[in-house]
């Protein structure tokens, strides 16, 4: 319902906004993207841009004034972030403030909301170009540290390494990042030229959420945020989704770990705007998506392998991930009973109970969406990525219709490509 | 059958809740959020991981359990004869799920179709326990993968590290899914035991948000219930060691697999427990207030430390208060522990010099107020909280008129009765050499 109210502006200077009008989150939220595409020689630039364009704009041009700021605000939430959606990379900054009438406030209050965000990303501290030095320097820090950091998450850091091999001569088989050696060289002067080339001709999307007059909101966003543009978005290449597998790879790596991280990706060949999408929507749902799922059942449920087992889309790349937190020694088995259900699907062996649970489950997954402000902003952003721009009730009416068939039928596209193992060796115990 | 209902409103939110006990015993409350396609329901027993010795009103058995049978019990009543509970909520397009604290187990769902069936199947399956040998041994293999990867979880470690370091005695300083060791000695014959004393409804409750007829909620639990021939229960008397007021140990740390260390610094409020009702609430909000008054991002020692590497955006100060023990922590990833652990400390000793100003105490409060009422947008938020703090003898909906009536002295005199020197621990996780 909430994605059918939803209005687009095409602002003068290439912008984009979609104002999503609602009266029943106690918030207005705010979100604003800028698109990049994603490589590796850009990456690591990009995820420095996003950490130092938080630490303050020329308004507030510290961390100190621009947090005292928010507070003031009843607890503003600000952050910048950045994500990779297929082969496309998102620099981010989202701003949620409570509504102004359950604080006893006017509509200042969602002024000054908006001119924070604006200032963030449309009026950074440049002084002669380049970004403040200590800024730069603490954050390469700070970057540098949380690219290391991944390996703290055994399975994040798994199923990383995991697309990372499996992605190696492609795009997006960049980090999302970046890469420590890049960002030594980024100089506070060489950041202010990327931003200073990037935004005006970067495509940008800001999404607003809330109970707010859709005049008042054009207005503001006029007045408030204020991003020099060339006028035009320049268009980026698409994410290339490949469907060919020459013989999978294998890759093991050991660590005094305790449980063992088993990672398998695999390529649908079927990209988010082919009309298979809905066919493999079920069958990854059927495969691993829940808890009632072939996985589930037979790798936790049935042979007590594993705690968490699942399989997860990867739908803007149509790559497909299966992973599982095991016992090094039964490794072999773990793989044997994933490849058996990947083999069952491609057989059509599905039964009328798994179809319908399945069907009901994402129906009900979409649905709730519609129930928090940035799930509902996430699901339209992902969709104009990938080319595919629906109402819930037209999602819902597609997955109505997807027949075994046609499940088989994308069963047959999926190919295992890489198997990685994180393997937890001798040394793991605990020694508190 | 007549269902008598108190309405509980909260003014700032706009919201209103409504509640109803249903025989024997069972706490029902059910709070309309017109708007929202999702209806989510959480079934919750005061049963948790520090229940490890307890007696029933009437018997003379004082029952001593494993550590970790709470969070057991959780997994295994997603089955029962007719199988899977899994798949009957796929069935219905609703999502289940379950967790363990260390004070109260909760099932729950969460689904846009089929309400009516979803509750039904939700308060059936909580009330229908099927445990046999076979499945209890089935389970240990699975919870066997949980407890491995939670040793592999830096952030867990430390976390309990610190407990272990601070508590001596009590059972909060015990993982909630216990050890290989302790779930290997969990039986039906136990799990069974449990079941009978802490899933009786006098000692459990039920929060339904969501675009509902609370009229409805409230038959259809009600002739749930009737059909089970319950038997009044006695009172659960929960027996916990007698804890010392001082630390455990003032130091612990473990070697992983880290990029670079962890540090949780805890302070141990021995004053706190035993407080219970809107006393405890007061009391965790007012040191709510002055942890972040101390430590966050918009006071100058985050950004001093911020600066200088020695803590990331994920630094974190909070406090914990249930009505057995009450802890603060503070911490996150750092290059230098004993420099970052010095800094915090002093920074402790310098504020209560400083004492807080008017100026900085009302900003704080006003950010907490904006904080409260925005995650009310979450269902999960709401219905979770509003039980949590309900087990506690608390209402949820008081934090605004709480915090208005907080006083800067109260805060600052917690500032010179907390926080103190003898009352800490330091709990690190050191990157693995080599």
């Amino acid at each position: 319902m909430l994605l059918q109210q939803s209005v687009t502006y095409q602002l003068a200077d290439g912008m984009r906004l979609v104002f999503i009008p609602t009266d029943k989150f106690k918030t207005v939220s705010l979100a604003l993207f800028l698109h990049l595409e994603l490589r590796a020689d850009l990456a690591t630039r990009a995820a420095l841009l996003s950490a130092v364009l938080e630490r303050g704009s020329r308004r507030y041009p510290d961390s100190l004034t621009l947090r005292r700021e928010l507070e003031q605000l009843y607890g503003a939430e600000l952050s910048t972030d950045i994500h990779k959606k297929g082969e496309r990379h998102l620099i981010s900054c989202t701003l949620e403030m409570v509504h102004s009438r359950f604080v006893g406030e006017g509509e200042e209050l969602f002024r000054r909301g908006v001119s924070i965000l604006g200032g963030i990303i449309g009026d950074p501290l440049l002084e002669k170009g380049s970004f403040r030095e200590e800024y730069v320097a603490q954050e390469k820090e700070h970057l540098a540290q949380e690219i290391k950091g991944l390996i703290n998450d055994k399975a994040q850091y798994a199923l990383e390494r995991c697309l990372s091999k499996m992605c190696q001569g492609e795009r997006y088989g960049v980090y999302k990042l970046g890469r420590l050696e890049d960002l030594e060289q980024i100089t506070p002067a060489s950041l202010g030229q990327f931003y200073r080339e990037l935004v005006p001709r970067c495509p940008i999307d800001l999404y607003m959420v809330g109970d707010l007059d859709p005049e008042k909101v054009l207005r503001l966003v006029e007045e408030e945020l204020r991003i020099q543009r060339d006028g035009l978005s320049a268009s980026l290449p698409p994410t290339e989704v490949r469907a060919e597998v020459e013989k999978v790879r294998y890759y093991e790596e050991s660590m005094p770990v305790q449980q063992s991280k088993l990672v398998l990706g695999y390529r649908t060949g079927t990209s988010f705007d082919s009309e298979d999408y809905y066919p493999l929507l079920m069958y990854n749902g059927i495969l691993g998506g829940f808890p009632h799922s072939k996985l589930f059942v037979n790798v936790r449920e049935k042979a007590s392998l594993a705690y968490y087992v699942y399989s997860r889309l990867e739908r803007l790349k149509g790559l497909m991930v299966i992973a599982a937190g095991i016992e090094a020694g039964e490794y072999q088995k773990a793989l044997g009973i994933i490849e058996k259900q990947v083999e069952a699907m491609a057989r059509g062996e599905i039964s009328p109970a798994e179809m319908e649970n399945t069907r009901r489950s994402l129906i009900n997954a979409l649905r709730v969406q519609e129930d928090s402000p940035y799930p509902l902003i996430n699901a339209h952003l992902e969709g104009s990525i990938g080319g595919r721009i629906e109402t819930v009730d037209e999602m819902v009416r597609a997955i109505e219709r997807v027949t075994p068939e046609e499940i088989a039928r994308v069963a047959r596209k999926v190919q295992l490509d890489t198997v990685y193992l994180l393997r937890g060796e001798e040394g793991g115990e605990a020694s508190a | 059958m007549s269902i008598s209902w108190d309405i509980l409103k909260s003014p700032e939110l706009e919201e209103r809740a409504c509640r109803c006990l249903i025989e024997p015993g069972l706490e029902v409350y059910v709070l309309v959020k017109k708007g929202y396609r999702k209806k989510y329901a959480i079934f919750s027993t005061r049963f948790g991981s520090i229940d490890s010795r307890f007696q029933v009103e009437g018997s003379d058995q004082v029952i001593d359990v494993p550590d970790g049978v709470a969070h057991f019990l959780e997994h295994k009543l997603f089955e029962d004869e007719q199988g899977d509970v899994m798949e009957r909520f796929a069935a219905l397009g609703a999502s289940p799920n379950a967790f363990t604290t260390f004070t109260h187990t909760t099932y729950l769902f969460s689904g846009t179709e089929n309400f009516p069936d979803c509750l039904e199947l939700l308060l059936d399956f909580v009330q229908e326990p099927y445990f046999t040998r076979e499945t209890v041994q089935k389970e240990q293999g699975i919870i066997g993968q949980e407890i491995r990867m939670y040793q592999d979880h830096p952030q867990w470690r430390v976390f309990f590290n610190l407990l272990e370091a601070l508590y001596a005695l009590h059972p909060v300083r015990k993982d909630i899914t216990g050890s290989l060791e302790s779930i290997a000695r969990i039986t039906p014959e136990l799990l069974y035991d449990c079941y009978r004393t802490f899933y009786h409804p006098s000692n459990m409750a039920l929060f339904v948000v969501g675009d509902v007829d609370p009229r409805q909620v409230g038959e259809q639990v009600a002739a749930n219930l009737a059909r089970r021939n319950y038997r009044p229960l006695g009172e659960i008397r929960r027996f916990y060691p007698e804890e010392p007021p001082a630390v455990n140990r003032t130091r612990v740390s473990q070697e992983m697999v880290v990029s670079q260390p962890i540090l949780h610094l805890g302070f141990k409020d021995a004053e706190a427990a035993g407080l219970t009702g809107e006393e405890l609430l007061r009391r965790e909000l007012a040191m709510d207030l002055l942890l972040s008054i101390i430590f966050a991002p918009s006071e100058p020692l985050y950004q001093e430390l911020y600066e200088e590497g020695l803590i990331d955006d994920r630094f974190d100060a909070g406090y914990e208060a249930e009505n057995t023990y009450a802890f603060t922590l503070i911490g996150g990833e750092t290059r230098d522990p004993e420099l970052l652990y010095q800094r915090l400390m002093e920074a402790i000793h310098r504020q209560r010099r400083r004492g807080i100003p008017q100026e900085t105490f009302e900003r704080h409060r006003r950010q907490h107020l904006g904080e409260y009422i925005r995650r009310f947008n979450s269902l999960e938020f709401i219905a979770n909280n509003y039980l949590a703090y309900r087990f506690r003898g608390a209402d949820f909906f008081a934090v605004p008129a709480l915090l208005k009536q907080l006083k800067r002295e109260e805060v600052e005199s917690l500032l010179n009765s907390q926080l103190q020197e003898e009352q800490h621990a330091l709990s690190l996780v050191l990157p693995r050499p080599g």
